[in-house]
């Protein structure tokens, strides 16, 4: 098995520079052959690393989530199945380089250094009910990334436009309403999912509750800094999806408006994350213990 | 001056006994319009000359292709005559003067050359605009006629097929007929890079003059989902929006000049074209339809001279003011990216040269080498008919395999060194010693 993890853990950054270099060349040409290649290799990527996470999850026998770099990986599988989805949404695949060329980053990084022995861990990881939630706002967040994505290539599109730069972005960036509606179709992704990670995390907190002793369950608090700064960024979302849908807020200040959103969001995460105290400690045993 | 090359399909002079193909072409890069409006013929004289074509003994095909950047004449004879007295009597039938093609406007390849310029014009690598696609069409569309008048010779079709072949894989193994080439497709191709699908979008356009008018036509062209006229003259609005829907229901109305800035506000594209001496739209009116755009890109597009629309409305939020000069800049842009195709485009002409002359010579070989090869049979069979009455049947079917085998074999290498010679002169030798020395072409005198 350790064999086989190695041995994923290289092709796997193989795959995806492989994938990367498939989409510049649908960038820089975006012909027939290359689109369809580029195709066939989402595909094969997408499911060479679910086959890897599987193995993983199956080996370490919890969900590989559980150091920064495991993290990263599964932070570029789920960027790719995003986009996955939104290429497939809107047919649209001259964009596709940057995401992937984020995932390659993501996952050189993961297999350059994650180990393929299981790192000290929290044993809720082991949890099927924690690790729907961990997997949906994983989901989430790299949907709520991509709409940070796409709201900087349509600044990038648009800057061209008012500068008059007529070069090789400006030929292959598709138009500035399908980088925004790609900006868009990604939030509205990711509003869902974290919307249905939050309500997963809620009610396995309810269970696990009942199932651990008086004195670990009051450590499970609904009102924890991190939920509490999840919900504000759902409602930011939601907000910016009614105001786009209801008010019509489109254009370059809404691209704007995004960008700073996501920054504002992750300065959030980063600093509730370092100063304050939060049951979501999974990278030590010490943790909520599991069931 | 008159541009006159000469070099023949492979190097040897034209005019060694076999066809030959010819052209004789006065085009945009010699002649002004003047002289080309002089050679031009429409599509009588087109079928009248074709008629006169086929009473010339020496002309055994014609293809006139005219176009509005040139007139071109491929000829094929059968031999190494002139053929200028035949084609100056034949285009005097339609009042055309030879002499234009002759002259300094004029040009004339024949043989390899001739068949390389066809198979770059079908490329689009001849034309005003690199790469543009209309020319591969009408090349088409010269050819057919052609072939209905009478029929054609051999090199002439296979020449036509073969440029067929090569404009198609020019267009799609090079991006040679990428990005827009004229100001107008231009503007379309501009209005792309802000909207998806323009079947969504509504374009305003500012004036009822001709050249909005033709602008207008592209946007349509290209599927643009709605359009408003608005002019000062309400009545000419309404008449080019009667004329742009062309007796159909299409969504294109007119509104009258006060209703300007409303109209600001539902469009997308703004194609401004009046002659007015001080600008038209201005910021405030920008402005109130930006307001109510709430954030929805307006694209302006000013190509009127002097300018409609004040400078000012750019500083808006979402307003992308552009004017003929951006859209020269893309047409140049685009121009430069075509030109650096042109040695891909210049290789796969090259390479269907190579295949065309490799099925000239193929024609060249074949009616010797079936007759050597017929003479070789007729001698085998003399033989094996003494075989047949003397020998056993056993034996008479070792021995013709045998023979089969024989004249495949002799037949190979002579075949193999006619091929590779290194002219066509030299081939045309072999060959005929191959005729003088087997007495081929003397049938029943052995």
């Amino acid at each position: 098995m350790q064999t086989l993890l190695g041995f994923l853990n290289t092709l796997l950054p193989i795959a995806y520079l492989m994938l990367l270099g498939a989409y510049v060349l649908v960038f820089m040409r975006d012909e027939p052959r290359e689109a369809v290649w580029s195709r066939r290799l989402l595909g094969a990527t997408l499911a060479l690393h679910l086959g890897a996470v599987v193995v993983r999850t199956l080996a370490l026998e919890r969900l590989p989530l559980g150091a920064p770099l495991e993290f990263f990986s599964l932070m570029a599988l789920s960027s790719l199945l995003i986009y996955a989805l939104l290429e497939r949404r809107m047919q649209v695949r001259q964009t596709g380089f940057v995401v992937v060329g984020l995932a390659f980053l993501l996952q050189f990084l993961a297999s350059s250094f994650v180990g393929t022995s299981a790192p000290p861990t929290s044993g809720l990881l082991e949890d099927p009910g924690y690790a729907l939630h961990a997997v949906l706002v994983l989901l989430a967040y790299t949907s709520l990334s991509l709409g940070f994505v796409y709201a900087l290539l349509y600044l990038a599109q648009a800057r061209q436009l008012s500068r008059r730069n007529f070069g090789l972005l400006f030929r292959r960036l598709p138009p500035l309403e399908t980088l925004e509606r790609m900006s868009v179709g990604s939030v509205q992704l990711g509003v869902p999912l974290l919307f249905a990670a939050l309500a997963t995390g809620h009610v396995w907190m309810v269970a696990l509750s009942r199932r651990v002793p008086p004195e670990v369950a009051a450590r499970l608090d609904h009102g924890d800094p991190k939920i509490i700064a999840s919900w504000i960024i759902f409602v930011g979302y939601t907000l910016g999806l009614v105001g786009h849908r209801t008010l019509g807020w489109r254009g370059r200040r809404m691209n704007v408006a995004a960008i700073i959103g996501f920054v504002l969001m992750v300065i959030a995460i980063a600093l509730v994350h370092h100063f304050f105290p939060s049951f979501h400690n999974f990278s030590i045993r010490g943790g909520v213990p599991a069931s | 001056m008159t541009r006159s090359d000469t070099a023949p399909f492979d190097g040897a002079p034209a005019g060694d006994g076999r066809a030959n193909f010819l052209v004789w072409s006065v085009d945009h890069q010699l002649a002004d319009t003047e002289t080309r409006e002089r050679v031009h013929m429409d599509a009588a004289a087109v079928h009248a000359f074709l008629a006169a074509c086929g009473d010339e003994p020496d002309i055994v095909s014609a293809v006139p292709l005219c176009t509005c950047n040139r007139t071109e004449i491929y000829i094929e004879t059968p031999a190494a005559r002139c053929v200028h007295e035949s084609l100056a009597r034949a285009l005097s039938v339609v009042d055309v003067d030879f002499a234009l093609f002759e002259g300094e406007h004029g040009r004339h390849l024949s043989g390899g050359e001739a068949v390389r310029h066809l198979f770059r014009l079908a490329a689009g690598l001849e034309s005003m605009m690199l790469g543009e696609p209309q020319i591969g069409g009408q090349i088409k569309d010269a050819y057919r006629l052609a072939r209905e008048v009478g029929p054609l010779g051999p090199v002439t079709m296979r020449a036509f097929q073969g440029a067929f072949r090569a404009g198609k894989r020019v267009r799609t193994e090079t991006r040679i007929g990428e990005g827009a080439v004229s100001v107008a497709f231009a503007a379309v191709e501009l209005a792309r890079k802000f909207f998806a699908d323009l079947g969504r979008n509504r374009v305003l356009l500012v004036g009822a003059g001709e050249t909005g008018s033709l602008a207008a036509r592209h946007f349509l062209q290209h599927g643009i989902g709605a359009m408003t006229v608005v002019n000062r003259s309400a009545e000419r609005a309404g008449k080019l929006a009667e004329e742009l829907r062309g007796g159909e229901d299409a969504p294109i109305r007119a509104r009258p000049w006060e209703e300007l800035t409303a109209s600001l506000a539902e469009a997308d594209v703004v194609l401004s074209t009046t002659g007015a001496t001080e600008p038209v739209i201005l910021p405030d009116m920008v402005r109130e339809a930006v307001r109510k755009r709430r954030g929805n890109p307006l694209f302006l597009l000013d190509i009127a001279v002097p300018r409609d629309v004040d400078p000012g409305v750019a500083d808006f939020e979402g307003v992308y003011l552009f004017g003929l000069e951006d859209l020269d800049g893309i047409v140049r842009a685009n121009m430069a990216a075509r030109r650096k195709e042109l040695d891909g485009a210049d290789l796969i002409i090259e390479r269907e040269l190579g295949e065309f002359q490799g099925w000239l010579q193929d024609m060249e070989l074949l009616p010797t080498v079936a007759e050597f090869r017929t003479y070789l049979e007729s001698i085998g069979e003399k033989q094996m008919a003494y075989v047949r009455k003397h020998e056993s049947e056993a034996v008479a079917a070792a021995v013709e395999e045998g023979l089969r085998t024989f004249i495949k074999t002799l037949l190979k290498r002579p075949m193999v060194q006619l091929k590779s010679a290194p002219s066509r002169e030299e081939r045309f030798q072999h060959l005929d010693s191959l005729r003088r020395l087997f007495e081929l072409g003397r049938s029943g005198e052995d």
